[in-house]
């Protein structure tokens, strides 16, 4: 039972994670309808940026954060600004091409920027350990639960009662129409860029903090596919959700049946859901079939 | 005074080549290569054998990507399977190569099968996902095979001898990659003249019209997903026999990658396409390790350490920059030329 309740939390930890970054696909996917392959390299450039504000500027905790974001920030708009946007109007299959040359080139920047071994994230916080009842918990895997949770809301919040929310979901509905009423398409496509390289970029400090930084982190963005294919491309909350669902199949399945099935557990349940549900459990938008 | 390339019937329109001197250049061009492993030394001849085995896994995943319009991130994963299979059959069992590389192609067919059933009846990018979540459900399910693939030990593979004509020298193996690269390019060349090749063009430009006009999309989606992976199977066994050693660190993810390069440098949907764009990339990296050594010896041992991350640099950038500036690839490149040189001084 205690092992059962250990896979548990430390599924639910690792799958906040999986969530933050499916969440990430999932904005870019609700406002410019493309399939962001670069979602995982994005991540860990955020986590390593962090890193390096950390052992250059300062240590302190608050300092690291702002840092962080504002680094995800410019990450994501220069993204968009120099790679994305002169692609607009081009066939899907080529912008996607796009993010997955993108995807290798930030996978292969970070040796020649940074290095090939791996780094602890140290400021402080999010190691040391907790015990509840005969349960130990990391802080930072409580914390990266929490976080997902407090964005979850902030991001319903935001689609549900901003303007610019409001103006997203038109943009991602019908972007002609949306221009027609005096929506800025690209300024649409720049924020969530912008937003999306922020809400992954924080996963990927959560992960530095609770586990290390290394060249290999990329593949948590591969782990975030099944997250935000189960809970639906095109629903932010669904994907966040489902990269828990996730992190406790991936940990049960690790646990009861075999290291070797922690690592295919969520890629299966890819193709069960493209069976059963392929637009996912949240998923709006009907998937055509053929 | 001829003044351009046209087709007057539709014979014309599915004839393998355009024009009879295609033949008599083709044939020079292949007795050209029969001859180059006895002239080249071993360095650049390593070169040849590459250039010839990634000719036949490009154009297979040409079939898809190029023909059908479908992404696939995985194909890999089915590299890896023909490597496996070609080593259990001729290695393991000591089975004669032909049926080993039929094995190699017929088995990532029937896995490809079971990837591509549930995956190709939606509509948009999710092939892309699912393939790339098998290339690594693969690698898991082959280590944890030990009774069969000897899991992270990997298989050695021996070059075959078929009849009795042995293909261990380098020069004789790269003839029997020159024969499967020729094979390779003249089926799916002759796939893209028939009915399926049409139906796959039709789908890949407009599925709605496909569809009305009888195409039945799913099954036609799978037939080329499947043709698919059979050509890249028996890819992944000769690479896996140049290799002389199959192992899953042998095939990296980035096969994956420099495959869909090849198609978009070259130019999607063409042979001719994937053959120049197989020969640019495999090229390339050291092309450009050349270019640099000029400058400095620093960026030469730049090279030697980080080359794997230079590679893989090299392909995402050829890949934004073809798709943003050439997106016809060299092929289109090829056909502006060749316009240029018939109407000069005219515009057309």
């Amino acid at each position: 039972m205690q092992y059962l309740i250990q896979l548990l939390v430390s599924g639910l930890a690792i799958g906040a994670i999986y969530g933050l970054i499916a969440m990430g696909f999932a904005v870019i996917y609700r406002s410019t309808g493309l399939v962001n392959f670069a979602q995982g390299e994005m991540t860990m450039i955020v986590a390593y940026m962090a890193w390096t504000i950390s052992t250059t500027i300062s240590g302190n905790v608050f300092v690291v954060a702002i840092g962080a974001i504002l680094a995800a920030i410019v990450l994501g708009l220069v993204i968009e600004r120099v790679v994305m946007r002169p692609m607009l109007g081009e066939p899907v299959f080529a912008t996607v091409m796009v993010t997955i040359g993108l995807a290798v080139i930030l996978r292969s920047s970070i040796n020649f920027i940074w290095d090939a071994y791996p780094h602890g994230l140290d400021i402080g916080v999010g190691r040391s350990i907790i015990r509840i009842g005969s349960i130990g918990v990391r802080t930072g895997q409580i914390a990266v639960i929490a976080m997902l949770l407090l964005l979850l809301a902030a991001i319903w919040a935001f689609f549900r009662y901003s303007k610019f929310g409001i103006a997203m979901r038109a943009v991602a509905a019908d972007d002609r129409t949306a221009l027609l009423m005096g929506i800025s398409a690209t300024r649409v496509h720049s924020i969530a860029w912008a937003a999306s390289s922020v809400i992954a970029g924080i996963a990927g400090v959560f992960f530095a903090l609770t586990y290390d930084l290394s060249p290999a982190m990329f593949q948590l963005g591969l782990k975030a596919f099944p997250a935000t294919i189960l809970g639906g491309l095109d629903a932010v909350l669904g994907s966040g959700l489902g990269g828990l669902l996730i992190g406790i199949t991936e940990n049960l399945a690790g646990g009861y049946l075999g290291s070797g099935m922690k690592e295919v557990a969520g890629f299966a349940m890819i193709i069960v859901v493209l069976m059963i549900r392929p637009f996912g459990i949240f998923g709006e938008r009907d998937i055509e079939r053929v | 005074m001829r003044t351009g390339d046209f087709k007057e019937t539709y014979g014309e329109l599915v004839a393998l080549v355009d024009s009879p001197p295609v033949w008599l250049w083709s044939a020079v061009l292949i007795a050209g290569l029969i001859v180059a492993p006895y002239l080249l030394n071993s360095y650049a001849l390593s070169f040849l054998m590459i250039i010839l085995i990634t000719v036949v896994g490009a154009l297979g995943l040409n079939i898809l990507t190029g023909y059908t319009g479908l992404i696939s991130l995985g194909h890999v994963g089915f590299l890896v399977t023909g490597a496996y299979a070609y080593a259990v059959l001729v290695s393991k069992y000591h089975m004669h190569p032909l049926i080993g590389f039929l094995g190699a192609g017929a088995v990532p067919a029937l896995v490809s099968l079971i990837v591509g059933a549930p995956s190709l009846r939606l509509k948009g990018l999710y092939l892309a996902i699912t393939t790339l979540a098998f290339s690594f459900i693969i690698n898991t399910v082959i280590l944890e095979a030990r009774w069969l693939t000897n899991g992270a030990r990997g298989i050695s593979v021996q070059r075959p001898e078929i009849f009795g004509v042995s293909f261990d020298s380098d020069p004789a193996f790269t003839h029997l990659c020159l024969g499967f690269a020729i094979l390779t390019l003249f089926a799916t060349l002759n796939i893209r003249r028939s009915r399926v090749g049409r139906a796959f063009v039709a789908i890949r430009d407009n599925d709605t019209a496909a569809r009305v006009m009888g195409i039945n999309l799913h099954a036609y989606k799978l037939f080329a997903f499947v043709s698919s992976a059979f050509i890249t199977g028996i890819a992944g066994a000769l690479y896996g026999i140049y290799l002389s050693f199959v192992s899953v660190e042998g095939f990296p993810f980035l096969l994956s990658i420099e495959a869909l390069a090849i198609l978009i440098v070259g130019g999607l949907g063409s042979a001719l396409g994937a053959v120049l764009g197989t020969i640019l990339i495999v090229l390339l990296p050291e092309a450009t390790r050349m270019v640099f050594g000029l400058f400095s010896a620093q960026m030469d041992a730049l090279f030697s350490t980080g080359a794997q991350e230079l590679k893989s640099m090299l392909y995402g950038l050829v890949i934004i920059l073809f798709l943003r500036f050439q997106p016809r690839g060299l092929v289109g490149a090829w056909h502006d030329i060749r316009r240029l040189w018939v109407n000069w001084p005219l515009r057309y």
